[in-house]
């Protein structure tokens, strides 16, 4: 069942098109890796879905609702969460107050007092494995922290699909593993996801279906084997070497 | 233990002020609640600053404003409409709040400086607009009824009512501050895109918290403009009292409850202090002392009482380097 979906969508910031006539469908209960070399567009693409910049031309498309030019805080509260490239925790908050906030705001937060949206956090902390930093301020934490606090936030807005830009980047291989254990963990909560992730090794063992952009445009589609395979996308992103070195 | 010994500072301080604040009129002169009245009319202005400018991160430089609008409010419907205090009151604090939420939606578009200029731009255009509105009776001023009572009982009055807008700012913030509008706005000052995509409806937030801070301000320059009994466009939308407030609030602790109290208490009686003993170059030592606390003490006297880092030299060191001054 499609959950989320993108039917030619296309963002020009003056002359330039970020994103030209990108059709991609995210499945309920699945996770599709998107992946690209740098300015390709994928982060634009997750602007537009989050409602941060509106689609020069195109529609998404949530549950059969058509949610274009939403604003983020509307999209966010219709089960949509993101987390960004460069990491946004609320510095001066404490951990668990920062994923309360997403907690109270989010999807479920009509549902929830303030201080029920805070055991809501605690057991998200708990799930992340931040419990331990509960009390600390956000800007105390290490770079695999933050992006887990990221992670946590989003996750505490209760959504149906999260949008990850690239929670990996700057971890070492025992973090990145314990990312993409996560990743798994929430698709197990029955969460669709959309994972940017520049980082092989994990969006490869990661991904369900695995789509390509390229200058804004898609140019691969499909599952992972095959699309990592595919001559166009060695060409513009992986490298001739990149066979060689995975083996 | 930090924070124990914090709250327990915290609430000697809030004890000492109550107990001070309800006694002082019984044991003083006509001057000392003369001049505590002005300082708890300045603490209700840090305090609602500290709303807008503390909580949510959004820096007012023209909240002299909100003062301006209750004040006029107050005059016009008393000498015009033949309205009584008691309406005419609240309904300065509504006025103002209806402004900032007016103002607001344009302003609070912008961020930083931006906001900062056009909140200024916005105090000097309504003075500009008082100054020559038939209304208002224009830059001559206007007066107020004068008060049926006798003039210690006017001062008593007068000092418990701006006491009483105190408590209520401070009131209603602790209380905002507890729930979801409070994490919402702190979350806007922290980051304002990841708020809204959090799910804070961030412009319903801003503008909202704006409306409280005009609210209260309102009401204080309601019962200002009362008690002077004569009003001026240039006395109640003078920049130099958003400056004032900005001050105050920031000496005492930007973005803590007490702050914007202890701050226009300490000022309030700093520059009195030196007023008497320096008559014409006390503005030059308030000056130096502004300065100094602000380099040595940036989160103001607050962070010093609430425990969390030992005070000493190396306290104020660290404030240099981690503020790069």
């Amino acid at each position: 069942m499609v959950i989320l979906e993108g039917k030619g969508i296309t963002k020009e910031f003056g002359g330039l098109k970020a994103v030209s006539d990108v059709d991609f469908v995210l499945n309920k209960g699945e996770i599709l890796g998107l992946i690209g070399p740098n300015g390709a567009g994928k982060t634009t693409i997750v602007n537009m879905i989050s409602g941060t910049y509106a689609p020069t031309s195109g529609r998404i498309m949530y549950k059969g609702m058509d949610i274009t030019g939403k604003k983020p805080y509307q999209i966010g509260r219709m089960g949509i969460s993101r987390t960004y490239q460069i990491v946004k925790p609320f510095p001066g908050m404490t951990v668990k107050e920062n994923v309360s906030v997403g907690a109270m705001f989010g999807a479920q937060g009509k549902n929830y007092s303030t201080k029920e949206a805070i055991e809501k956090a605690e057991s998200i902390l708990e799930f992340v494995g931040l419990q331990d930093m509960a009390n600390h301020r956000a800007d105390d934490l290490s770079v695999a922290s933050r992006k887990r606090l990221e992670m946590a936030k989003a996750l505490a807005m209760g959504p149906e699909v999260i949008l990850f830009d690239e929670v990996m980047a700057g971890l070492n291989f025992s973090e990145i593993d314990k990312a993409v254990e996560l990743i798994r963990k929430i698709r197990d909560e029955g969460i669709s996801i959309l994972v940017i992730e520049h980082v092989m090794r994990a969006i490869k063992g990661v991904s369900d279906r695995i789509f390509v952009l390229h200058h804004g445009a898609k140019i691969a589609d499909g599952k992972p084997e095959e699309v990592l395979n595919n001559e166009q996308v060695v060409k513009a992103y992986l490298g001739r070497r990149y066979k060689e070195l995975v083996r | 233990m930090a924070r124990e010994r914090g709250a327990t500072t915290k609430t000697i301080i809030l004890g000492v002020l109550m107990i001070a604040g309800i006694a002082i009129p019984f044991f003083s002169g006509n001057f000392i609640i003369r001049f505590f009245t002005n300082a708890l009319m300045f603490a209700v202005l840090a305090s609602a600053w500290n709303i807008i400018g503390g909580y949510t991160g959004y820096a007012s430089f023209g909240n002299v404003v909100f003062l301006g609008v209750g004040a006029y409010v107050s005059a016009v419907l008393m000498e015009k409409g033949g309205v009584p205090f008691w309406i005419a009151f609240p309904a300065s604090g509504v006025g103002a709040a209806v402004f900032a939420v007016l103002i607001g939606l344009p302003v609070l578009r912008l961020k930083g400086h931006y906001f900062a200029i056009a909140t200024l731009g916005v105090a000097e255009a309504m003075k500009a607009l008082v100054d020559n509105l038939e209304i208002t009776e224009g830059n001559s001023g206007i007066y107020l009824p004068v008060m049926n009572l006798s003039v210690k009982a006017q001062y008593v009055f007068f000092y418990f009512m701006m006491l009483g807008v105190l408590v209520l700012t401070l009131g209603v913030t602790f209380v905002v501050l507890k729930k979801k509008l409070g994490y919402g706005l702190i979350a806007i000052r922290e980051d304002e895109e990841a708020a809204n995509s959090l799910g804070v409806n961030t412009t319903l937030f801003k503008v909202t918290s704006f409306a409280l801070s005009g609210f209260f301000s309102g009401l204080a320059g309601s019962l200002y403009a009362y008690q002077q009994g004569f009003i001026k466009p240039e006395s109640v939308f003078d920049v130099g009292v958003t400056v004032k407030m900005i001050v105050m609030a920031v000496f005492g602790g930007i973005g803590s409850l007490l702050g914007p109290l202890v701050g226009a208490l300490s000022i309030e009686i700093i520059s009195e202090v030196l007023t008497n003993y320096f008559l014409v170059a006390h503005t030059l030592f308030f000056g130096a002392i502004v300065i100094l606390a602000i380099v040595f003490t940036p989160r103001g006297i607050m962070d010093i009482l609430s425990g969390r880092r030992k005070f000493g030299l190396n306290y104020l060191l660290q404030n240099i380097r981690n503020h790069r001054v």
